[in-house]
């Protein structure tokens, strides 16, 4: 063998960042001193007991990765060795050395745990093989171990609880920040039923039904929690998200549960819907008196009027209308947002939901001669996604391309994947956005303002709302327009996978 | 012709109250006025209206209460009840529908904003 071959077979066994230890227990001199030389070239520390006893102690005071084990030796056989080695060091690598390389001898060795088998009499080759299969092997329980560790490392470092349990509802793994959570001070909770820790029915109720989800549906359940202590510690309000865990045959293995401390959240929430209903209630209604004595006045039930009160009046009582339109809007923002906190995400089907929609608005959308029609491409896309908020998405980008498309028209909508998100797309041919107002369109009150579209309503508040939802799912806005050609709206959502 | 029917226009907004009388005076009903649900309820007892304009939101007996009060009594029961209903009242529950004030055993409903000229085409289809 040519040296810069051995050189890169003793790097390649440094890159294991351990020196692997290896025991040869064989009664020929001859073997092991062979093995010796080979193995020491290899990098590896390499030890040798000429019988089966003596091999089993070395291995009582000390770990070996590997072990040549010779079958046919004088005392104690190496079948027996094999079994004692497997039973008491199950991750050591047995690798069997026979005379008799016999079918029914491998099938043998190999059912009581060998990892390998080399056949009197071997090159030197034919051992290293053996060997760096078996180093490899090591390295990757050595990765899989680490990866672990790391994720433990991980997972206990999150603020927020996770707790994963098997289908029987045992638990797998709770970090200290869910025991903290819910109260508990025990350390030891694995293996435990949760139902042992967790007094909550709501909450037990969600693991039960993450366990039990039929195959065919993939939803996470979604709920807020209050959990209250025995001692003068304030109650805490923690958004709870159950999904089952499945393998590759969508089989429930377990659960999994993310708990989320938003009693701030919450807290800041009921201060703004409490002034939210204050300005609709204390606004919108002395705003709706005023249109309504307006009305009268108008109708010339409070005395005759002249043209022009009339004219002026009339353009005060439009002032007044879109007043009103506003705080409808920004109510709705408010309960929109406020919703977006933590809420419920089911498997939609973008293909339908874009159907449903269109159907919806079709009839407006003749009404002004715009052809509104939906480009057939797949037959299902799924999202995770909340059902209320996608839809929201949907008709505020549709019902937009209807009022920016006075000259009729055609309106196209359409879901398609790309880079593995799910992709909603509408493209009209109305009137397009100019290039310097782009990149404000999604801004809160903003509005394209110009001769064209002095006369269209609204309030600019629409695409903020689509904005919110769009960021809420993870998922991001693209705009491509041309004035007077028209614009196109693309809204990607990248696909949430849960599944292995 | 016989004599146009009475009608109760109940909120606590007396200007929008004085409104809504204006013009249903206008198409000749004739009009009654609360401005909140206790008296919407003793003026009921009194004057027996053909039709009732409630809101939802008042002191002293909130819209609902009325409503239900009015239709489980068998001598107020054939009242006609139009519920006016502000987009706040649904902050906190979900948005107000047609189908929603069925159920609260209303007759009608118009939502806040009112558009009067509408208000007085539900009254006209109830009262023909």
């Amino acid at each position: 063998m040519n040296n810069s071959r051995k050189d890169s077979l003793k790097t390649s066994v440094k890159d294991v960042f351990f020196q692997p230890r290896v025991l040869v227990v064989d009664d020929e001199v001859r073997i092991q001193k062979a093995c010796q030389r080979l193995l020491n070239e290899e990098g590896c520390d390499v030890e040798v007991a000429e019988n089966g006893i003596k091999g089993l102690k070395m291995i009582e005071e000390k770990h070996f990765d590997i072990i040549l084990l010779d079958l046919m030796m004088p005392g104690m056989s190496g079948i027996e060795v094999l079994t004692d080695v497997k039973a008491h060091h199950p991750d050591t690598v047995v690798i069997v050395i026979t005379g008799y390389a016999t079918l029914e001898h491998s099938i043998e060795t190999m059912k009581k745990g060998a990892f390998d088998f080399l056949a009197k009499p071997f090159s030197p080759q034919e051992l290293r093989i053996v060997i760096s299969k078996a180093i490899e092997f090591i390295r990757t329980l050595q990765d899989i171990a680490t990866e672990k560790s790391r994720m433990r490392v991980m997972i206990n470092t999150l603020s927020n609880g996770v707790l994963t349990t098997d289908n029987q509802k045992r638990i797998a793994l709770a970090n200290p920040a869910f025991l903290k959570m819910i109260g508990c001070r025990q350390k030891s909770v694995i293996g435990h039923k949760v139902s042992e820790f967790i007094k909550d029915s709501r909450l037990l109720d969600m693991i039960d039904q993450a366990i039990h989800q039929p195959k065919d549906i993939f939803a996470e359940i979604t709920d807020d929690i209050t959990i209250t202590f025995p001692e003068e510690k304030d109650d805490i309000i923690i958004g709870v998200r159950c999904i089952p865990f499945r393998d590759r045959l969508k089989r429930n293995l377990g659960s999994v549960t993310v708990f989320h401390d938003i009693t701030a959240l919450k807290k800041i929430d009921q201060l703004k819907s409490n002034f939210i209903s204050m300005v609709a209630h204390e606004i919108k209604s002395p705003l709706n008196s005023i249109l309504m004595q307006l009305n009268v006045v108008l109708d010339g039930l409070a005395g005759e009027l002249t043209e022009k009160q009339k004219e002026i009046l009339q353009k005060s009582s439009n002032r007044i209308k879109s007043l009103t339109a506003l705080s409808t809007d920004l109510l709705d923002i408010g309960k929109i947002e406020s919703g977006l906190i933590n809420q419920e995400r089911e498997e939609l089907n973008l293909i339908e939901l874009i159907k449903d929609q269109v159907e919806f608005y079709r009839d407006q959308a003749s009404s002004k001669s715009i052809q509104l029609i939906t480009k057939k491409t797949l037959k299902e896309l799924w999202l995770m996604g909340n059902r209320t908020n996608i839809e929201e998405v949907l008709s505020n980008l549709i019902s937009n391309a209807i009022r920016y498309s006075p000259n009729g028209g055609k309106i196209t909508v359409w879901a398609n994947k790309k880079n593995d998100c799910a992709v909603i797309n509408v493209s009209d041919t109305g009137l397009g956005i100019p290039q310097k107002d782009l990149e404000h369109i999604f801004d809160k009150f903003f509005r394209v303002k110009d001769k064209t579209t002095r006369h269209i309503n609204g309030t600019g508040l629409g695409l903020s709302i689509v904005k919110s939802i769009v960021e809420a799912h993870h998922g991001t806005i693209e705009v491509e327009s041309e004035i007077d050609k028209g614009s196109c709206f693309s809204i990607y959502f990248p696909k949430l996978e849960y599944k292995i | 012709m016989s004599e146009k029917q009475l009608i109760l226009v109940v909120d606590d907004d007396p200007d929008l109250v004085e409104a809504v009388s204006m013009k249903l005076e206008a198409l000749e009903y004739r009009v009654a006025k609360a401005y909140d649900g206790e008296e919407a309820m003793e003026k009921i007892k009194e004057e027996k209206p053909d039709l009732i304009i409630l809101d939802v939101m008042m002191p002293r007996k909130n819209g609902w209460e009325a409503c239900d009060e009015i239709k489980n009594n068998d001598d107020l029961k054939d009242i006609i009840v139009v519920m006016l209903t502000a987009v706040a009242d649904s902050v906190k529950t979900t948005s107000y529908t047609h189908q929603d004030g069925k159920t609260t055993l209303a007759d009608d409903y118009i939502a806040k904003p009112i558009d009067l000229d509408k208000l007085m085409e539900i009254v006209q289809d109830h009262c023909e």
